[in-house]
């Protein structure tokens, strides 16, 4: 005789299991996901134009939605005015585990988790209003008690109410309160760090979308948006690549990072920036999952640290995209991105091979490649991604520049170096910028031409 | 000390027999190819032409070949790459094979020889992954490394099993052991470890698989290994069975098939005029006007075709 085994879930899986694999930050960030899906939506942004728009002018962006988060020992909250939520989606899908296959999904929220999880670990109480032109909802929710019955289908349903429409674009938008924080959060928050993290964090997720688009706050405090340091000279022109596979079009660039006002690369600023539908998913990374130590790149060395590459991801079916639903790490097994990462290594190799012939022996730069090095400077992403595919060229210094510079060397201690920087007020500088410039500094005063 | 890449100071390119016989089987596989409908003349020829440029020649003349691109990575010589060119239309890269492969055009079908003249490098593994995931649809690829035992003469199968982990990282099958190092096996690991490359090069592109055509096995002095094959799907692999090369001794179209070893015996112009009239012969026949094993009439009767002649030009 067969019998049924029961696959119902339970309230407190959402509750206490699922929340667990995910850090505070990143329930925010899965928040402002909502507000800027909302914004994408009402204002009918073209994902694959993030690139190529350039920031409003002055007066424009002061007009620009915002997406706000604020915190108090007893609550957290993200307010937007992005466009808000239509009521037709409110029954059937905020709340609802997972989307049915009829929903339209937006641009970053694929996956129907990220909102619930948020809600479920930051506190026990929420309150969500939402309100287009037409019109808007309000849930408030005591998820504790809520919780307590969870013996039918029926307990699972979250009382709604609608509300008036706000009337006209500019004012709609939502608003999530939550409050009875769990002890784990109020605690995460207490650290200042936290919240520069978060600050951090929204800086660099929302790059495209910031200063364009929305504008953000963390605690009041604009966010602005994290800059790749992408940069070419008339020497050095970006790799570009560009191909679509399985509904994903897919933008590659590498070129070398422009050096800091210290003549120096950002060890943490180099690597592999990755973005899906705009948001940034892995910064600045150097693990083998953006290819480093697999063939043909090399495992991550600090000879690198000039390296800068970054990879867009676009579709229409977010679920084609190779993002978790953490959306902050890289789905190892997507097809797509399996392909792309051999895409980047092949794009990335010819920057390995001018840093490789550029540090023989660290820490010395050959003279000719480290001019070059020097002469590079930031450039307009949206002007190399508009670009012909082609690889990244640094052009080779001719043979006679080489011959004509003799190697300097000799012995310092790090007391007498260290007496350099302070003086100079640099204290990163590296002992052979040091050594060019005590050189320069006694041409320039003893020897003018 | 000349070192194992300057290898054509020490050899004349032109007169090594057993390289010349496989440089032979191969353009005879390609043009049995070309007569299933493979358009080998629209390939892209991309090889070490070195200062001799024979597979260059071969492949221009006998092919039809006209895109060429010869890769040098030792700048040293590069006068003397580029005095030797010997057709206009030959491009010349000065820079290791790993810099041009990602280089290579992608709307067009190259014919890729990796003919490295030393052993095993964890580089050949990256340029032969590289390449697999990167050359188009109906591309060839061919692999030639030497296959001798690394290290001095002193030198045994740990040292050779270290040697080859160190190389592979993690291509290295951890199944394997000293036994599998033994000097005779190493050829047997070096393929292994070259068709583990292309797998995982290819492992992003399901649709691409890679069909084998070639394992040679000779020596001009060193043991050398080469593999060779065509990225491609069911339409490549329908022209590859279409084409009866199956039906050519040295065709290796079964991955785990030996190598075919290109075995050159050594013989007298007079003798080789002789054996000539002869071939084909039929099985057990051997010349009787002189003494020759039976061994080496079946290796002259796979290779006479392919069998370079050598005399003393007086110019």
């Amino acid at each position: 005789m067969t019998q049924h085994a029961s696959a119902f879930p339970h309230k407190r899986f959402f509750l206490e299991m699922f929340t667990r694999d995910i850090s505070v930050e990143d329930c925010i960030l899965d928040l402002i996901d909502n507000s800027v899906d909302a914004l994408i939506r009402t204002r009918n942004i073209q994902v694959s134009s993030l690139l190529r728009n350039g920031r409003p002018t002055k007066g424009k962006a002061t007009r620009i939605p915002t997406v706000e988060f604020t915190h108090s020992p007893n609550q957290v909250a993200v307010i937007d005015n992005c466009g808000g939520i239509p009521n037709d989606l409110v029954l059937n899908d905020v709340f609802s585990f997972g989307h049915t296959p009829e929903y339209e999904l937006g641009a970053l929220g694929a996956y129907g988790v990220g909102l619930k999880r948020a809600l479920f670990k930051l506190g026990r109480h929420f309150v969500l209003e939402s309100r287009t032109p037409t019109g808007g909802f309000r849930v408030s929710l005591d998820v504790e008690k809520w919780s307590l019955k969870d013996s039918s289908p029926e307990d699972w349903y979250i009382p709604v109410s609608f509300i008036e429409g706000v009337g006209h674009e500019v004012d709609a938008g939502t608003s999530i309160r939550i409050t009875h924080l769990r002890p784990e959060v109020i605690q995460r928050f207490r650290d200042p760090m936290t919240l520069k993290r978060l600050h951090d964090l929204v800086g660099q997720a929302y790059a495209l979308f910031l200063g364009k688009h929305v504008r953000a706050f963390v605690d009041a405090k604009a966010v602005e948006p994290l800059t790749v340091p992408l940069g070419e000279s008339s020497e050095v022109n970006a790799g570009v690549d560009e191909f679509a596979k399985g509904g994903v079009k897919v933008t590659l660039l590498t070129s070398l990072a422009p050096r800091d006002d210290q003549g120096e690369w950002l060890q943490d600023k180099a690597g592999w920036y990755v973005f899906c539908n705009g948001r940034l998913v892995v910064a600045a990374d150097k693990s083998d999952l953006t290819g480093w130590g697999i063939p043909p790149l090399p495992a991550w060395h600090s000879k690198y640290r000039g390296f800068v590459g970054m990879a867009l991801f676009q579709s229409d079916d977010p679920l084609a995209l190779p993002w978790t639903t953490t959306k902050r790490d890289l789905n190892r097994e997507s097809p797509i991105y399996q392909y792309a990462r051999e895409r980047m290594a092949i794009l990335a190799r010819p920057v390995m091979t001018f840093l490789n012939r550029m540090y023989p022996s660290e820490p010395q730069e050959v003279p000719a490649d480290r001019r070059i090095a020097d002469r590079v400077k930031p450039i307009s992403i949206s002007q190399v991604a508009a670009r012909k595919s082609g690889p990244f060229v640094a052009k080779q210094t001719p043979t006679g520049e080489q011959l004509a510079t003799v190697r300097v060397q000799y012995d310092a201690t790090k007391e007498e170096l260290d007496r350099i920087r302070r003086r100079l007020g640099k204290t990163r500088m590296s002992a052979t910028r040091i050594g060019r410039h005590t050189l320069d500094y006694f041409l320039k005063r003893e020897c003018p031409r | 000390m000349k070192s194992l890449a300057q290898s054509y100071l020490g050899v004349n390119y032109e007169l090594r027999p057993a390289k010349q016989v496989e440089r032979r089987m191969i353009i005879d596989a390609l043009h049995t190819l070309s007569l299933q409908g493979l358009q080998i003349r629209d390939y892209q020829y991309t090889g070490f032409g070195s200062v001799y440029f024979v597979d260059f020649v071969l492949f221009h003349r006998l092919l039809g070949i006209q895109r060429m691109l010869s890769v040098e990575a030792d700048t040293t010589i590069e006068k003397r790459v580029r005095f030797n060119k010997p057709f206009k239309h030959i491009d010349i890269e000065m820079v290791p094979a790993g810099d041009v492969i990602p280089a290579l055009s992608r709307d067009l079908r190259h014919l890729l020889w990796l003919d490295y003249d030393d052993r095993l490098l964890d580089t050949h593994l990256s340029d032969v992954r590289m390449a697999a995931f990167h050359l188009s649809r109906g591309s060839i690829i061919l692999v030639t490394v030497d296959v001798e035992p690394p290290g001095d003469s002193c030198s045994d199968p740990q040292e050779w099993y270290a040697y080859y982990q160190r190389q592979a990282g993690n291509l290295f099958d951890e199944a394997w052991n000293l036994q599998d190092f033994a000097a005779g096996k190493l050829p047997g690991v070096t393929g292994a470890l070259l068709a583990r490359a292309i797998d995982s090069g290819l492992a992003a592109r399901p649709e691409i698989k890679f069909w084998p055509l070639f394992k040679f096995l000779y020596a001009d002095g060193h043991q050398m290994l080469t593999l060779g094959g065509m990225l491609g799907g069911d339409e490549e692999r329908r022209l590859i069975d279409g084409s009866k090369l199956n039906d050519a001794c040295y065709m290796r179209l079964d991955p785990d098939a030996p190598p075919y070893e290109i075995r050159v015996p050594k013989v007298t112009r007079k003798e080789r005029l002789y054996l000539d009239q002869h071939m084909p012969c039929c099985n057990g026949w051997h010349p009787p006007e002189f003494e020759f094993s039976a061994d080496s009439v079946e290796a002259y009767r796979e290779i006479y075709r392919f069998f370079p002649a050598y005399a003393e030009l007086l110019l």
